[in-house]
């Protein structure tokens, strides 16, 4: 065991990348896409992204996580609270335990929801009108009302909902996916950011990989038709000239290599020419939407301004996911839209409105299209929002329970995981810590969060640190 | 605080099932195995005699005996020295990370003294560009970046002052010992000198959250990156991982991680230290006081009208904090207990809102005032004091530190027994002697730690540092892991090499040049990257040095050099970070100014502004570690976004239409002369026959292309000044020749 734990923990080359991965990945498939698409001749080059195999069957192939930054009160959209109402206006009784809040409210009064809630579909689901559009869905989501994290400020719980720790510096979900099963669109990145507004708080290190090589790091698509950062020929090059360029670099490059012909990295390096030079007219395809017919533009509700801008997003994904891209993040209201600490009711018709529509033609078009079945969608922000009101018309931070759900991807439809106290402040029945999420979408994917580990530091190390399980109950 | 779900039952699992009285403690450090007492790396360093060898004819050095000895023990043979061209390419790479100028290739090409490559060598770590190399490196191990991290982001206004300190640190070959030193307890040890107050910046790089509520916690987190990096920077240890538990793999108690943190128990930032004095900052004092009586009632009024503002915001930050920070808030400064000085002052910057900022809340006619008092004041400006030079510093709370204790599960609120400051038990099983040095508010603490680090005995640290430099010249160390000697990292390759060169290092008095030379002038750092079938069979890492290693340039010498050959890169040194322009479309939070003047942007990548949030994408694509961590050894990965950076990024092309114009300057007009100067600009050598044609034919084929684009009246990048007589198509093809070069591997790779 311990010596084949014996690996380096900083990869000098990808040769030693390679030592490093052995012991956490099922097995790498030698022949890379690179290779079956002509790219190389060699035989041995180690290829970090070449798809490779899960560690069990998987039922999602893709996912699409849709991330309402900022927090998202489940309190007034999924999990309704009839004894909140009966407390309206007093403190909270000291039995549900006084927590830390990031604004200090916990002594504020208790404030139920202003909403209506129905129950829809045969499930019973109970959604409230924010969410009228979705509400149509819920046979299909499962809904867990038990969700709990640790960080009680924006920056560490969206850093935590990405990768695990509420401090900066760990991998994202989605690079440790790619760097479990490899990609399978060499064409465009693996995995995917789509911001409909600002940066989200903490940025970049968001979809970092952390310690893993840069190669899994997400890639943040832009508005327009360069969604890569660089991805334009430079100063008006038309393809010809850019051509010669990249035939002329190829020919230095291949004389450097026949005076160097073990070195199976400066191969490589050929090879990532040709990709970005393939990259440029992959990347544009994918982003152009132009081409989709009115009907499903409607869908997505490209056709108002309210809901464009995300059901363009929303769409996008969809695209991204048919070619390949295993992991697609979509922020709504990115720069902590939802973060509704006075005037929730204004805030957060504003963003429901925005999403609603665009989240609900996203599952009736990956329905219709039959790929439901394989992508898992994800909702959900970094925490909900507390029981309690801020300011008379806002709610604070609550990490200590809140709701997100999950649709598609084998994941069983119309059901419940989980509740939270009667107040909505606590998760009190079959809690379900980020952990344990994260090791639920990892083994949708066909991936053991155990034993997927990275040397790091002389740890093997796993995407859910040393905590987190699979909630089987999510299950079909 | 009672916590629920899984945190919870892991620690009263924790709790239960080990808990630790001290006697354990005691009782385990008797319990160390001999394997572990034996350890390889906590042996005392012997110099150990240089081996016999037989192809006595390839020694330069000591080193090179170490080499061969393990070469020949496996039947294998050094590769072939490199050629003249290739070594002083390395060599200037390594040591500078900038290209030699073709003159300077010519001069050591030409050289057939006995002593010519010595003569380069001292000549690059005599120049001012070998310290902004090498501190970069230590930068790495740092984690140094200009911001807090977190959500805001915010700049760290004077911590540059720290990483000017490390390149004149290297440069003026400081001692590691008292480097470290400096760095671990320079305000105690040497509080007279400026310098070594900057150096404890080292341990203030930590990200840290400007808006954190729980600050008990917050303090915990940043006592654990500080123990986590100082025991792998200075001892090679993976501490981090005897946070929750004893190391499961070394002899490190989790009572081992927490003496180790309580050295810093007592510390605190301090982000105003005043690096000035004598008779300037006299100077400086009579000023201000002048300035101040001026103003006096002018800022009278401001203050009085945004006092209420003030209190207002004061209330608000002060009601938002738990009942336990308040409480250290509220009490007196002379009823405060050590803990409750550590709360007040993590809580101080979030009360303390400034005029200025209170100003912008006013409104109506209030506000007007302010800002006809803002302008009266700033008539003032004149007569006004700059600001003083600062330094962000780690320094000691007081005489009396907070107590430290063993924490379940690493977990903050989960005391378990107490620590005293103390080294890995396995080396130093007593607690460490320290006491509060005299007429210093300070504990003592770091002074014995930085003691214990910096001396001679301690097997670890010269050790390490040792194997670093020796990893940075070959990128990989005689041990492949340069921060983990422990079981789970590499065994050394060839541990009596690694033994001479710490002896040695510690004998020439620390001196890391000295070191610098002793290995560059070996015969094994001047072997050629050739291969051999044999050698690599057997090993295919090359951890014997049979061949130099052929790697890959960082992202800031790809900038650095590429601007060098340009002839646009600006060489001035040190202050503030620059800000060479963001690509279109990437934005930061805490911001990116834009320099007033636009050299400033072609400035050595060291000086490059460092968003912990956002890395400077050049950078960040060719695998800059992220600075939330200490990062021993880069990754060196091979994507295509790198392509897309170095083909599309128009900066990149920007330099390449120097790189024409130099060369046009230079050769003038014909092919050839322009491909065999571009080639020695760029590789440092001619053109091959084959090459020189293969350049021709690119140069008119592109210009055909490009006649085209200018028939249709469009802009093509060309040279500033073009010669009359100079085709522009032509020109511009000649841009896309240099941009390939500088594409290229043989451009990209230390050879």
């Amino acid at each position: 065991m311990e010596e084949k734990l014996r690996h380096h923990w900083a990869v000098a080359s990808r040769r030693e990348f390679f030592t490093r991965a052995g012991s956490g990945l099922a097995g790498i498939a030698l022949a890379s896409l690179l290779r079956s698409d002509g790219l190389v001749a060699s035989t041995n080059i180690p290829d970090p992204l070449a798809p490779k195999k899960p560690h069990h069957g998987p039922t999602a192939k893709s996912i699409i996580w849709l991330f309402m930054e900022g927090g998202p009160s489940h309190l007034d959209l999924f999990d309704p609270k009839p004894r909140l109402m009966e407390l309206a206006g007093q403190p909270m009784p000291a039995s549900f335990g006084r927590p830390i809040t990031a604004m200090g409210t916990s002594n504020n009064t208790l404030m139920p929801s202003r909403r209506t809630f129905k129950q829809y579909g045969e499930s019973g689901i109970w959604v409230s009108d924010w969410y009228p559009n979705i509400a149509e869905h819920v046979d299909d989501l499962a809904v867990v009302r038990s969700v709990w994290a640790d960080g009680l400020n924006h920056v560490g719980s969206v850093c935590q909902m990405n990768t695990g720790s509420i401090l900066a510096g760990r991998p994202a979900m989605g690079a440790w996916t790619t760097y479990g099963l490899g990609s399978a669109n060499r064409n465009l990145p693996s995995f995917v950011i789509l911001l409909d507004a600002q940066e989200p708080v903490g940025g970049p290190k968001n979809w970092s990989s952390g310690f893993l090589p840069a190669t899994y790091q997400g890639t943040q698509f832009r508005q327009g038709d360069t969604p890569i950062l660089h991805l334009k020929s430079p100063l008006g090059t038309t393809v010809e000239q850019q051509r010669s360029k990249i035939d002329f670099l190829k020919r230095l490059n291949e004389r450097f290599s026949t005076q160097n012909p073990d070195d199976t990295e400066l191969e490589a390096r050929i090879a990532a020419y040709e990709l970005a030079y393939q990259m440029q007219a992959a990347a544009p395809e994918a982003v152009d939407t132009s081409k989709e017919s009115e009907a499903t533009k409607k869908l997505y509700g490209l056709d108002e301004p309210d809901t464009a801008v995300f059901g363009a997003n929303c769409l996008l994904a969809r695209r991204l996911v048919e070619r390949g891209v295993r992991f697609v993040e979509l922020y709504a209201g990115s720069g902590s839209g939802w973060d509704a600490h006075s005037k929730i009711e204004e805030n957060h018709s504003k963003r429901c409105r925005a999403s609603d529509k665009p989240i609900a033609g996203l599952l009736a078009d990956l329905k219709s299209r039959g790929m439901l079945q394989d992508t898992l969608v994800i909702w959900g922000g970094e925490f909900g929002r507390t029981p309690f009101n801020e300011k008379g018309d806002g709610r604070d931070h609550n990490p200590w329970g809140f709701t997100m759900w999950m649709a598609g991807g084998g994941v069983k439809g119309g059901h419940y995981v989980g509740t939270t106290d009667e107040i909505g402040l606590r998760a009190v029945d079959r809690p379900c810590h980020v952990h344990d999420i994260h090791a639920t979408i990892l083994w949708l994917l066909g991936l053991d969060h155990v034993s997927l580990t990275y040397m790091h530091n002389g740890r093997a190390e796993r995407p859910t640190e040393v905590y987190g399980s699979v909630i089987q109950e999510l299950t079909a | 605080m009672s916590r629920r779900g899984l945190r919870g039952a892991l620690i009263a699992a924790a709790v239960g099932s080990i808990l630790v009285p001290l006697a354990r403690t005691t009782e385990s450090a008797k319990q160390f195995t001999v394997q572990q007492r034996r350890w390889w790396a906590f042996q005392r360093i012997v110099k150990p005699t240089v081996p016999q060898v037989k192809n006595k004819a390839w020694l330069t050095n000591d080193i090179d005996a170490f080499i061969l000895a393990r070469l020949e023990e496996k039947k294998l043979a050094p590769a072939p020295s490199a050629d003249r061209v290739t070594l002083i390419r390395r060599a200037t790479l390594d040591l500078t990370g900038l290209l030699p100028s073709p003159e300077e290739v010519q001069a050591f090409v030409s050289d057939t003294s006995q002593a010519a490559f010595e003569k380069v060598v001292d000549r690059l770590l005599a120049s001012p560009r070998y310290g902004e190399r090498w501190a970069r490196h230590w930068l790495d191990l740092a984690r140094y970046a200009d911001s807090e991290g977190f959500k805001s982001d915010e700049t760290r206004p004077n911590i540059w002052r720290y990483r000017d300190y490390v390149i004149d640190a290297f440069n003026q070959d400081k001692p590691y010992a008292r480097f470290i030193k400096e760095q671990i307890a320079g305000d105690e040890l040497y509080p007279d000198d400026p310098a070594a107050l900057v150096a404890t910046g080292f341990n203030r790089h930590f990200p840290d959250e400007s808006n954190a509520r729980n600050l008990l916690q917050r303090r915990q987190e940043i006592l654990n990156d500080i123990t986590d990096t100082v025991g792998a920077v200075f001892m090679g240890m993976t501490f981090g991982c005897a946070r929750c538990h004893d190391h499961k793999y070394d002899p490190i108690l989790q009572k081992d991680y927490y003496s180790l943190q309580a050295f810093f128990a007592n510390t605190r930032i301090e982000d105003h230290w005043v690096l000035d004095s004598g008779s300037h900052r006299k100077q400086w004092e009579q000023q201000k006081a002048n300035w101040e009586e001026k103003t006096k009632d002018i800022r009278a009024e401001m203050h009085r009208l945004v006092q209420s503002e003030i209190e207002k915001d004061y209330k608000e930050a002060f009601d938002k904090f738990p009942p336990e920070i308040q409480d250290a808030i509220t009490t007196q400064g002379d009823q405060r207990t050590p803990i409750q000085w550590q709360m007040y002052h993590k809580a101080k910057p979030q009360l303390e809102a400034s005029e200025q900022e209170a100003g912008t809340h006013l409104k109506a006619q209030a506000k007007e005032r302010w800002g006809e008092l803002k302008s009266e004041l700033a008539k003032f400006d004149a007569v006004k004091p700059a600001p003083e030079p600062l330094a962000q510093a780690m320094i000691d709370n007081g005489r009396e530190s907070p107590k430290t204790y063993v924490l379940a599960v690493g977990v903050y609120d989960a005391h378990q027994q107490e620590v005293q400051p103390g080294f890995l038990s396995i080396l130093d099983p007593a607690p460490a002697k320290f006491s509060p040095p005299e007429n210093k508010n300070s504990t003592g603490r770091r002074s014995a730690l930085a003691q214990w680090l910096a001396s001679a005995d301690n097997p670890l640290t010269a050790r390490v540092m040792a194997n670093r430099i020796w990893h940075y010249h070959f990128g990989q160390g005689v041990v492949g892991t340069p921060s983990d000697f422990g079981v789970m990292g590499d065994r050394p390759t060839n541990q009596p090499l690694l033994d001479y060169l710490t002896a040695t290092f510690v004998e020439d008095g620390w001196s890391i040049k000295k070191m610098h030379r002793l290995i560059m002038l070996s015969s094994t750092y001047r072997q050629s990257a050739k291969y051999n079938v044999e050698a690599a069979k057997m090993d295919p890492e090359d951890r014997l040095f049979w061949r130099y290693s052929r790697h890959r340039l960082e992202g800031e010498a790809i900038r650095d050099t590429t601007l060098q050959v340009s002839g646009r890169l600006n060489l001035k040194m040190g202050g503030p970070g620059v800000f060479p322009p963001l690509p279109p479309g990437v934005e930061t939070r805490g911001g990116w100014k834009k320099d007033e003047d636009p050299s400033e942007a072609e400035r050595r990548s060291v000086y490059v502004f460092v968003r912990r949030n956002t890395r400077y994408p050049m950078f960040q694509v060719f695998d800059m570690p992220d600075t939330h961590e200490s990062c021993p050894r880069r990754n060196a990965t091979v994507t295509g976004p790198q392509a897309l950076e170095l083909l599309n990024n128009e900066v990149v092309l920007e330099w390449a239409r120097s790189l024409a114009g130099r060369v046009l300057n230079d050769a003038g007009l014909t092919a050839e002369a322009q491909i065999d100067r571009a080639w020695r600009f760029v590789y440092s050598r001619p053109a091959s026959n084959e090459e020189r044609k293969d350049a021709a034919e690119f140069l008119e084929r592109q210009t055909r292309i490009l006649e085209m684009r200018l028939a249709k009246s469009e802009k093509l990048v060309v040279p500033d000044g073009l010669p009359p007589g100079v085709d522009p198509a032509r020109a511009a093809a000649l841009v896309d020749l240099c941009h390939m070069l500088v594409n290229s591997n043989e451009f990209l790779y230390v050879n």
